[in-house]
């Protein structure tokens, strides 16, 4: 049978289907490594050039680099950040949080270089010490392929808490 | 001797009961005597530098609009309506001449003038638009770039009050000869602690190697040494730097030449550069004795009653508190900055800072941990009341790890709350300034 003329516009459709349920099993895995604390296996989701960054609450939109944001790791910091919160001696996070991460609205965009621009929302409900604080933003990705899967090379968690309380510690992962 | 605060100097014992971190009358007594009563920092001039320029503000529980007005004047406005008191403003900063209540519409300039309500004619002639703009706290004075307000109407001078903590809001602003200026972005979060607890934090220099070990381990990993500034002088004295009690219950823990750096993630390269650009600039304007404090020592600075400032190598953060109840504090951080360095340094500086302070730090949220967790101590305060804070009683030039600082601001805290007087401590600012150890020469 000839090729009919809804053969190509269908196959970019499950292309995308594909693409989008590729990126979000690849969300939940990583959601799933985070709220086991299994954080060398989830630095391992990254690039070498890495970047992650959060905000301050106040300048959601702030440039990275030149404004006093709460987060601004590159690889380094970030495999520092992992080093430290395995350890006992990281006093905020001894005993560990338990967390519980809902990822939702995951929109994909194939972007410049074969890579993808993934935004997607978050809840994060954490306890500890008989508090629970709900985080709540928009996470923006830079994935890319590389071997072995997709790799992060930016991410990006927006909080759109005015004030972080009912406490103030973003000691986890977000 | 006062109930809450105990001081024996004979005994070298100084405690503080713990009644004071958690009694709702006691927070009451400190609104009423203390924040009702002090000068309380609003906010730097450099945050609004363009007229018409504003931000919103919370001042000892008060909701201010700090503005800079269209004539270029400083201003801290209440923000609630003359009218029925709906705030007037409700958006955090932008650029605005004039604040109109959506209520009824009642219009105010931006120096706090009413300027306008609908219906105006339906009021009779003993109604003075004149006397109906935004109030104002009756005192509003800037030392060097830093606004404090102060309610009391029968306040005395800010210098007065500021008494030898002047001279440490001063090597902040010398170390910029067009002015300091605010890095945009606040840290502004909660703690389930009590205020003071910060506020001891904020100068403690005793719990650095515990609390925040994993840092100095982080440190070790990506192999930067401390104090990489400058070598040690080999005559330098064996402690590290100096407790001063500034008067007033102000205090500052501060180090000694060539000590700052402990905390420094710069490479060797940035620190060289860094402290040769600054270095050259200072000496220009300063003599080298000054020069070798501004550049090349760490402080950690309280202004009574709850304002911070912490001038590390790597950058500075200024920080207040506000207690919303006995156990939870509002807490807000900016960072403050030289706007000479170039790019490369500053965005090395900021990227350092944001590593240790704040929120996603890697030591904030372990100072937040040891305070909450002192909170939650505090439930034994009945079998287990007081807190102990004799470390350093008595030397004559307290270590910087002593808890001078934390006793400088519970004697005036007990002079306020309960009206005893204790003598000041240790060796004042002008006599420590003076001493051998700053003339060491900044050119080496």
């Amino acid at each position: 049978m000839s090729p009919t003329s809804l053969d190509r516009p269908a196959s970019a459709a499950v292309d995308a289907m594909l693409v989008q349920r590729e990126v979000e099993a690849f969300l939940y895995r990583e959601s799933e490594l985070l709220d086991e604390w299994r954080l060398e296996e989830w630095l391992d989701l990254f690039t070498e050039d890495c970047r992650y960054d959060v905000p301050a609450p106040d300048r959601p939109r702030g440039t990275a680099g030149q404004t006093f944001s709460l987060i601004h790791d590159g690889r380094t910091m970030l495999e520092q950040r992992v080093i430290r919160l395995k350890k006992p001696t990281a006093h905020a996070e001894f005993p560990h949080s338990r967390t519980r991460r809902m990822i939702t609205n995951v929109r994909v965009e194939e972007s410049e270089g074969g890579g993808l621009d993934v935004k997607a929302n978050f809840a994060i409900h954490r306890y500890r010490n008989w508090t629970h604080v709900l985080f709540v933003g928009e996470y923006l990705y830079r994935l890319v392929r590389a071997e072995g899967g997709l790799k992060i090379s930016y991410r990006r968690a927006t909080l759109d808490l005015e004030v972080l309380n009912p406490e103030g510690k973003v000691s986890i992962i977000i | 001797m006062s109930q809450f605060v105990e001081e024996d100097r004979a005994a070298t014992t100084f405690r503080v009961n713990r009644e004071v971190f958690t009694s709702p009358e006691i927070l009451e007594l400190e609104r009423q005597l203390i924040f009702d009563k002090t000068w309380i920092f609003v906010g730097h001039a450099s945050e609004i530098l363009v007229p018409n320029s504003f931000l919103l503000r919370r001042v000892a529980g008060r909701p201010v609009i700090f503005v800079r007005d269209s004539s270029g004047q400083l201003q801290v406005l209440l923000n609630a309506c003359r009218h029925r008191g709906a705030e007037v403003c409700r958006v955090p900063s932008g650029e605005a001449k004039t604040f109109t209540c959506f209520y009824h519409g009642w219009a105010y300039r931006n120096n706090g003038d009413l300027v306008h309500l609908p219906d105006a004619g339906a009021y009779g002639p003993g109604f003075d638009r004149s006397r109906m703009g935004l109030d104002k706290p009756p005192h509003v004075a800037e030392y060097r770039g830093f606004v404090f307000a102060n309610f009391d109407p029968d306040a005395g001078r800010l210098e007065d009050y500021l008494a030898d903590s002047r001279y440490l809001l001063d090597l902040i602003a010398d170390q910029s000869e067009t002015g300091m200026r605010v890095v945009p972005g606040v840290h502004s979060y909660w703690m389930n602690a009590n205020w003071k607890l910060l506020m001891e934090n904020s100068v403690d220099g005793y719990h650095a190697v515990t609390v925040h070990q994993t840092y100095f381990e982080m440190m070790m990993n990506l192999g930067v040494r401390p104090g990489l500034a400058r070598p040690q002088d080999p005559n330098a004295p064996k402690t590290r730097g100096a407790g001063i009690d500034l008067r007033h219950g102000h205090a500052t823990t501060m180090s000694w030449p060539g000590r700052a750096g402990a905390l420094a993630l710069l490479t060797d390269d940035h620190a060289k550069q860094m402290y040769a650009a600054r270095q050259a600039d200072l000496a220009r304007r300063f003599d080298p004795r000054q020069v070798e404090k501004i550049v090349n020592t760490a402080r950690n600075t309280l202004y009574f009653p709850n304002f911070v400032t912490v001038d590390l190598t790597f950058g500075i953060q200024l920080r207040t508190m506000w207690p919303t109840a006995p156990d939870t504090t509002e807490i807000t951080g900016w960072l403050i900055t030289d706007p000479e360095l170039d790019d490369e340094l500053q965005e090395a500086r900021l990227d350092n800072a944001l590593t240790f302070w704040g929120p996603g730090g890697l030591a904030t949220p372990d100072d937040v941990e040891a305070l909450e967790q002192c909170q939650r101590g505090f439930a034994v305060r009945r079998e287990s009341p007081w807190s102990n804070l004799s470390k350093g009683l008595g030397r004559d030039v307290p270590d910087m790890s002593d808890e001078l600082p934390q006793r400088a601001f519970w004697r005036e805290w007990n002079r306020r709350i309960c009206g005893e007087k204790l003598p000041y401590e240790g060796t004042p600012y002008p006599e420590v300034a003076a001493l051998p150890v700053y003339a060491s020469a900044s050119a080496s």
